[in-house]
């Protein structure tokens, strides 16, 4: 017989739950004010299917002991309890920002293994390589810039959303080079195989 | 409008018993008030494109022309007139940033009081009003790069060419400068810079990358065919 699986055990795979750990890490709060924060700082990138999917997210949370309930916060006519992170919340929401440069060295391994099964036709590898390229042009002409001006001299110039917005355009941009570099080398190696200058040319 | 075109344009260099081919078959143009940016690894060939572009090296094979003029035999009138080509290497370290920006100009035979006018105004165009005094050796990257703009625009040129404008540049800096160059955009001058630095890339109108001579860019920034356009015989210029 086959033991019971403790759901709480398994790593916890909501990316929303780990976003939504965040914000209350940020500022604790309560379910619709976080939904309303959640929208605006992951906008573009992640979604609330509705405010429920926000108060379904924070039970997770909570039965994970994540987060936890602030004391006398469900009281009144129309309580509204705040949550706040617990210390394996803390802990644990580092861990998770952290395995996300492991997801992205996943992704980037998979994009180069599959790749290098074409190393027997070059020439269609010098095509897929130079249209990765062109998506990285693109990508990077995207990129806003982001001039300092005097206002930017405090710890958080700008307000949270401003510094965000400025560090993932550099993280982005920053990536982007490193791409565009290891795409010059790839198209070298590949111009080394036998027939593929012919082939590029 | 198109100011500027490469069409098919080549560039070798003897090195001893070798020939290197630095441009292959590079065709480009650039539009009015533009920002093209052109990102390669050192050797590429991004410096040699910038000459050839700016008219000081002819290529060797190809045409490049500005504002419908084919610039071989005319560079010297052209880059005084039109384009200008940015050298961040400024000389004369002790020279005040002012006297940078107004000695060519005086050079050009503008008036001591003109030419100081409009360098000021340069300067303050570049961001750079409060550099005037500092001597040019003093200048940090950044600033020598807006006091070597200053002197380019103080000819008001239609367009700037300028090589790594953010090589070296402090961090906080880098996007002061791209900011200045989109800048330049805005009132109509095209600008054709390179980098090594892929950050350099961001809010250009136009990324390339130049790889072994060979200038790429994606597809719907590609550019259709240029054709030469012949005067016919007897044809005149009307009044």
């Amino acid at each position: 017989m086959r033991a019971e699986r403790d759901p709480q055990s398994a790593p916890m795979q909501s990316q929303v739950n780990w976003a939504l750990l965040g914000l209350v890490i940020e500022r604790p709060s309560y379910a619709y004010e976080l939904a309303q924060r959640f929208d605006r700082t992951y906008a573009g990138v992640l979604t609330l299917s509705s405010v429920s999917h926000a108060y379904t997210a924070l039970a997770a949370l909570r039965e994970r002991e994540l987060i936890e309930e602030l004391p006398g916060t469900r009281q009144g006519r129309q309580p509204k309890p705040h949550y706040r992170a617990t210390a394996k919340g803390l802990d644990g929401y580092g861990q998770w920002l952290v395995a996300q440069l492991d997801e992205d060295l996943r992704r980037q391994r998979l994009f180069i293994l599959s790749l290098a099964t074409f190393t027997r036709d070059p020439q269609t590898a010098l095509e897929l390589l130079a249209r990765y390229e062109q998506a990285c042009l693109e990508e990077a002409r995207g990129t806003p810039i982001a001039p300092r001006t005097a206002q930017h001299t405090g710890v958080c110039a700008g307000g949270a959303p401003e510094l965000a917005a400025r560090l993932a355009a550099e993280e982005s941009r920053l990536a982007v080079g490193a791409k565009l570099a290891w795409v010059e080398y790839a198209r070298r190696e590949l111009m080394a195989l036998p027939g593929a200058r012919v082939a590029a040319r | 409008m198109t100011l500027l075109e490469l069409h098919g344009v080549a560039k070798r260099y003897r090195e001893g018993q070798l020939e290197r081919v630095v441009l292959r078959e590079v065709s480009l143009r650039i539009d009015a008030g533009e920002l093209a940016m052109v990102w390669g690894v050192r050797g590429a060939g991004r410096s040699t494109l910038l000459r050839v572009a700016a008219g000081i090296e002819a290529p060797d094979e190809g045409v490049v022309r500005f504002e419908g003029r084919e610039l071989s035999g005319h560079g010297g009138d052209v880059l005084g007139a039109g384009i200008g080509y940015c050298q961040k290497l400024l000389r004369g370290g002790s020279q005040l940033a002012l006297e940078v920006v107004t000695m060519p100009l005086l050079a050009a035979g503008v008036s001591p009081a003109c030419a100081r006018t409009r360098a000021c105004e340069a300067l303050e165009r570049a961001g750079a009003p409060g550099c005037a005094t500092l001597r040019a050796a003093s200048l940090d990257t950044a600033e020598t790069v807006r006091v070597a703009l200053a002197r380019v625009l103080a000819h008001d040129p239609r367009l700037v060419v300028i090589d790594d404008p953010i090589q070296g540049v402090d961090l906080f800096e880098r996007d002061g400068i791209l900011a200045l160059l989109r800048s330049l955009t805005g009132e109509g001058v095209a600008v054709l810079a390179s980098t090594t630095d892929a950050t350099g890339l961001a809010g250009a109108d136009r990324t390339l990358t130049l790889s072994e001579g060979e200038l790429r860019g994606p597809p719907q920034q590609q550019l259709a065919p240029v054709l030469a356009l012949r005067r016919p015989a007897g044809w005149r210029a009307s009044a």
